[in-house]
């Protein structure tokens, strides 16, 4: 079995002190995983990726980053623990050029100028524009800048937050097979999708969340064809 | 006119100097700072202190003997004072009230409770008389068109000066495009790598010694009292707004444009003997200019998608 990268047990945390969304989630993403997570709005599934990022207080519940806890650790510290994160909204820097928010994105290491350069020819689009402010893109050229921006650290585990959201059927396309390629060259996905069918079918595994609880967790294939889950979230195929 | 125009000049200047101070902390932690006058103050009255005579009895200083050093030493120490006032507010208020989720509006109260307390401080500690720096009056001398003493002229130099680094800084370093990034989001900025605390701690302090800068130029132009910033703060206010609220450059152009023409408006022929209602034609500009502009002279519209 690949080793674990991201461990969550019993997480609670909320926006609110004292009114938690996460009612105690647990949850694995290993080596080399795409993992999922679906569930109807208000379930929790943003909520969990911002508290695994830090960017909500965890009242309950424990995080292992590759088995050690980082509960609550400073939101630049997990960056630096290999976490990458895409929020679904606000993702790029929009005053900044392209390369500036390429250079923010590698903040925290050492090689800048040469971890730049590579972005830039694993994304040609982006070497095209380096000049332009982020704010002039489109959605889905944001999207990849955002993408962009959380891998030049190199992460070993990338969170998305519903990178698909808002976004044209071919920028869709883009946007997903650049997450594949990014899973093929070694690095864990944790995502969040709206697009419970495609996210299920793209994934290893998938855990659905309702009310802020684990209600069902599988592989990505057998999630897709449980009666139960296509009841409750997927409608009839 | 000439004349009114070197003046404007030089308020321009004052509040060109405040306004990137005070856009510069709105931008980055959306606090819209009323307390911003008191540091402006603090400036002036540090230096007052680090730089009058000994036996001199001077404000508060009639409790606490001045130090008596050199003007430049102590311009530079009161900036210094200025930096630390301000990330003292951010480490000890602002910081708590941001991390206990405190909304904008109760943010905004507490910085005028902060402005009248400390405003009131300095007239607690101090008299309320009106004192200048341990200078020598100098003559007016003619620079290209104005007449201006060559202090003044110096003041209009070092504010130039002080503008381009700031602008350079912002736009060039490590640092400035750190701050540019916390000001477009605080979150990204965090799950980018960055310790977004240590760049507000930062821009408090930087925003703060600016604040004190434009206090001591003041000080120098005019004279120090207790309520010298508050009596400029919706000219600050005004020319931020009108270079487009969190623009740097904006502030820059729109401070030195509000000081232009709250000076020039006194030789309108409509001003004669109403001198004292010289500002309301530059924020009567102010509103005209943001009826066709909403966003402000610099400011930009931005995608949303």
């Amino acid at each position: 079995m690949n080793k674990t990268i991201l461990e969550c047990n019993g997480i609670a945390a909320g926006y609110v002190k004292g009114l938690n969304i996460l009612q105690g989630v647990d949850l694995v993403v290993n080596d080399g995983e795409i993992v999922s997570i679906i569930g109807p709005n208000g379930a929790g599934k943003s909520t969990l990726l911002k508290a695994i990022m830090s960017l909500i207080k965890v009242s309950a519940g424990r995080f292992y980053i590759n088995g050690i806890e980082k509960t609550n650790l400073s939101t630049h510290k997990i960056v630096m623990e290999g976490i990458g994160y895409v929020p679904q909204v606000a993702n790029v820097f929009p005053s900044l050029t392209i390369e500036e928010n390429l250079e923010i994105g590698s903040w925290s290491i050492k090689n800048k100028r040469e971890a730049i350069k590579k972005t830039f020819s694993d994304f040609p689009m982006l070497s095209d524009r380096k000049k332009d402010k982020a704010g002039n893109l489109s959605g889905g050229q944001r999207q990849i800048l955002a993408l962009a921006r959380a891998l030049i650290t190199s992460p070993n585990l990338l969170l998305l937050d519903e990178p698909s959201a808002g976004l044209s059927p071919v920028a869709i396309n883009e946007v997903f097979s650049s997450i594949k390629e990014i899973n093929d060259s070694g690095v864990s996905i944790l995502l969040v999708e709206q697009n419970a069918k495609r996210a299920l079918a793209f994934s290893d595994r998938g855990y659905v969340l309702d009310q802020g609880r684990n209600a069902y967790q599988g592989n990505g294939e057998d999630l897709l064809n449980d009666p139960r889950v296509i009841d409750l979230y997927l409608g009839k195929l | 006119m000439l004349d009114q125009l070197g003046n404007g000049l030089l308020l321009g200047i004052i509040i060109s100097v405040a306004s990137v101070a005070l856009s510069l902390l709105y931008g980055v932690t959306r606090i819209v700072n009323f307390a911003h006058g008191e540091i402006i103050a603090l400036g002036a009255i540090a230096t007052l202190f680090f730089s009058s005579p000994l036996d001199y009895r001077v404000l508060f200083l009639e409790k606490f003997s001045p130090l008596g050093l050199n003007f430049a030493i102590s311009c530079f120490l009161a900036i210094l004072v200025c930096g630390l006032f301000g990330g003292l507010l951010e480490v000890f208020l602002f910081r708590p009230l941001r991390k206990n989720d405190v909304g904008n509006i109760a943010v905004l109260v507490v910085t005028i409770g902060l402005s009248i307390l400390v405003r009131h401080l300095y007239l607690l500690f101090a008299t309320g008389r009106v004192q200048n720096f341990p200078l020598e009056l100098q003559r007016r001398q003619t620079y290209l068109f104005f007449d201006m003493t060559p202090r003044n002229f110096n003041v209009l130099i070092a504010g130039i000066i002080v503008m381009i680094i700031v602008g350079l800084l912002l736009t060039y370093t490590r640092l400035g495009k750190a701050m540019r990034a916390v000001r477009d989001s605080e979150e990204l900025s965090s799950v980018s790598g960055i310790n977004s605390d240590n760049i507000i701690l930062l821009t408090w302090v930087a925003s703060s010694m600016l604040a004190g800068l434009a206090g001591i130029f003041q000080a120098t132009i005019n004279d120090v009292r207790w309520n010298m910033g508050f009596l400029i703060l919706l000219l600050i206010f005004a020319g931020t707004v009108l270079g487009g609220i969190g623009t740097s450059f904006g502030a820059m152009v729109g401070g030195f444009m509000i000081g232009i023409l709250v000076q020039v408006s006194v030789g309108l022929p409509f001003m004669e003997g109403h001198a004292e209602a010289k500002n309301a034609v530059a924020l009567a500009v102010m509103i005209l200019i943001l009826l066709f502009r909403p966003q402000g002279i610099f400011g930009q519209k931005e995608r949303i998608s």
